[in-house]
């Protein structure tokens, strides 16, 4: 978010957070509409542009907006048509390979504590690979057949709710900025321009976290893929991007995405435990230049919020509604933050307020006058 | 479905809005796209539109009416300067934040354009010829405003 409109005391910043974790609990209920309507923001974000290009070479805002959604539509159609087939036949394949990926970093891990066993008798009196090893297999077996087709049930069941996004996508591109005029007309003079400010604020964190979002996912998978081809490990950009679109869930979904991506080096690099160490070195590396030079290129202070109040917000999002706590946790407080701010600057402006209630006066008289 | 959304008398609008110094510029199509950026606002007769010392965020275009500017406080002839429809005023402010440098007031039941820096700004990235164009009028505006001011300072009633 953008400057803050003034400091807010404790009794905001608690109602902010309190506000915060209500909406996310409301999220988690609507889910089903809520992240259709949060890609439909994405694209509106990445289309608006080019909309707006086209309506200025000629063509009416309802047209480019068609056009717009109608050839993104052709896109994902022509996308899922080629893939579908594809990712079927391989579910089988696939429940299989999450079973040998499991295997395979278990086995690093056995291996790795073998190594330390032989070290230090202490570890080897305590049968630390033996314990550690039967432990993980026993909490892991099975877990391909448990998890990995009712995920893919889930992300199927998932599918009408997502062919909103378009839907929303093409009413927020045609008549979008009705809405905010709609909006605005509803807000009294002596607070009008104060509104503004705020609904501007709030679209440009909007704008800025999510296309920020886009750019960095881009930006993070680009580089993953470079250096995962560059050490010879397979479907580098799959890996890359699978990675990236975990980091969306902060924190937790980087070491998901780290430890992701040694598993698949410890399987299929078994007789070579060093891979498995040069993928994590990488993804630290990637994760360093995400915080100090990607992020302040993409997201940048779009939410200008202390490190620990964002730390402490995710985990009480994840405690409050799981894992869509997690991941809207710092957009719905960063925009939650800025209307709070702006309002409690509005009513506790007792000049904005003494020339609302002029207003309200001069129209009472008015109405009352040939009374 | 969204048609609710919209304001009535667009049209209308559209036409005053094409006689309008700041905008005159405009080829038809882009005037369809700033008019769809400003915000109409009512004002009742003496209803304050903003104090001076605000923080300015958007200027504002004489649609049906008249606006008094003067300076905070008791009116005080010769430094009152009453606005007229097609007219445009706090124009500094789609430049900058800067505060408003006096306060003004409906002189009459009026109706006002708001065109609002940010969409200004958003403008520039989206339509730099627009803006171009309407910044250029702007600059002729506090161009001959200047001048003016220069040549009653300089007029020998004020030596």
């Amino acid at each position: 978010m953008n400057e803050p409109v003034n400091d807010s005391g404790p009794i905001v910043g608690a109602l902010i957070i309190a506000i915060t974790c209500l909406l996310l609990l409301a999220f988690q209920r609507i889910l089903f509409l809520v992240v259709p309507f949060l890609l439909a923001l994405i694209f509106y974000y990445i289309l608006y542009p080019t909309v707006e290009r086209l309506v200025l070479a000629g063509m009416s805002r309802r047209a480019a907006a068609s056009l717009l959604t109608l050839a993104f539509l052709v896109v994902v159609a022509v996308c899922v048509s080629l893939m579908l087939p594809w990712i079927i036949l391989r579910l089988n394949d696939w429940e299989m390979a999450v079973e040998r990926y499991l295997q395979g970093g278990i086995g690093l891990l056995e291996r790795l504590l073998a190594e330390l066993e032989e070290r230090y008798g202490i570890l080897q009196r305590a049968h630390l690979a033996g314990t550690v090893a039967q432990r993980l297999n026993e909490f892991t077996g099975g877990f391909a057949e448990h998890y990995v087709e009712p995920i893919a049930l889930g992300i199927a069941g998932w599918t009408p709710s997502l062919l909103l996004a378009p839907f929303l996508a093409f009413f927020f591109l045609k008549d979008g900025h009705y809405f905010q005029t709609f909006l605005v007309r509803a807000v009294p003079n002596a607070f009008f321009e104060k509104t503004l400010y705020l609904m501007n604020q709030v679209d440009q964190a909007a704008r800025a976290y999510f296309v920020g979002l886009i750019k960095l996912t881009v930006l993070d998978s680009v580089t993953l893929a470079l250096g995962l081809w560059l050490m010879g490990m397979p479907a580098p950009l799959g890996l890359g991007l699978l990675a990236a679109v975990l980091a969306w869930v902060p924190y937790v979904g980087s070491i998901l995405g780290g430890l992701l991506m040694a598993l698949v080096a410890a399987t299929d690099f078994p007789t070579e435990p060093a891979m498995a160490v040069w993928v994590v070195g990488l993804f630290i590396l990637v994760r360093l230049l995400d915080d100090f030079l990607y992020m302040p290129l993409t997201i940048g202070k779009s939410l200008n919020m202390h490190p620990l109040v964002s730390v402490l917000m995710i985990f009480a999002g994840g405690a409050v509604a799981g894992i869509s706590g997690l991941m809207l946790a710092l957009p719905v407080l960063g925009v939650v933050r800025v209307v709070c701010e702006t309002i409690g600057a509005v009513v506790t402006d007792p000049r904005l307020m003494a020339r609302y209630w002029h207003g309200r006066a001069l129209r009472k008289a008015q109405a009352n006058a040939d009374l | 479905m969204f048609g609710l959304f919209r304001s009535k008398g667009d049209a209308s609008r559209t036409q005053r809005l094409r006689t309008l110094s700041l905008f005159v510029t405009l080829t038809p199509g882009e005037l369809k796209i700033v008019d769809g950026l400003l915000h109409e606002r009512k004002f009742l007769k003496d209803e304050v539109i903003f104090d001076k010392g605000d923080e300015g965020q958007a200027i504002y275009i004489i649609i049906d009416g008249s606006v008094l500017i003067w300076p905070q406080g008791k009116p005080v002839d010769g430094q009152i300067i009453e606005l007229g429809p097609g007219t445009f005023f706090g124009d500094l402010a789609l430049l900058d934040n800067s505060v408003r440098s006096a306060q003004a007031r409906a002189a009459m039941n009026t109706t006002v354009a708001v065109f609002f820096r940010a969409d200004f700004m958003g403008l520039l990235q989206t339509h730099s010829l627009i803006t171009s164009k309407i910044s250029l009028q702007l600059a002729r505006h506090i161009g001959k405003r200047l001048r003016e001011s220069h040549n009653l300072a300089n007029s020998p009633q004020h030596l």
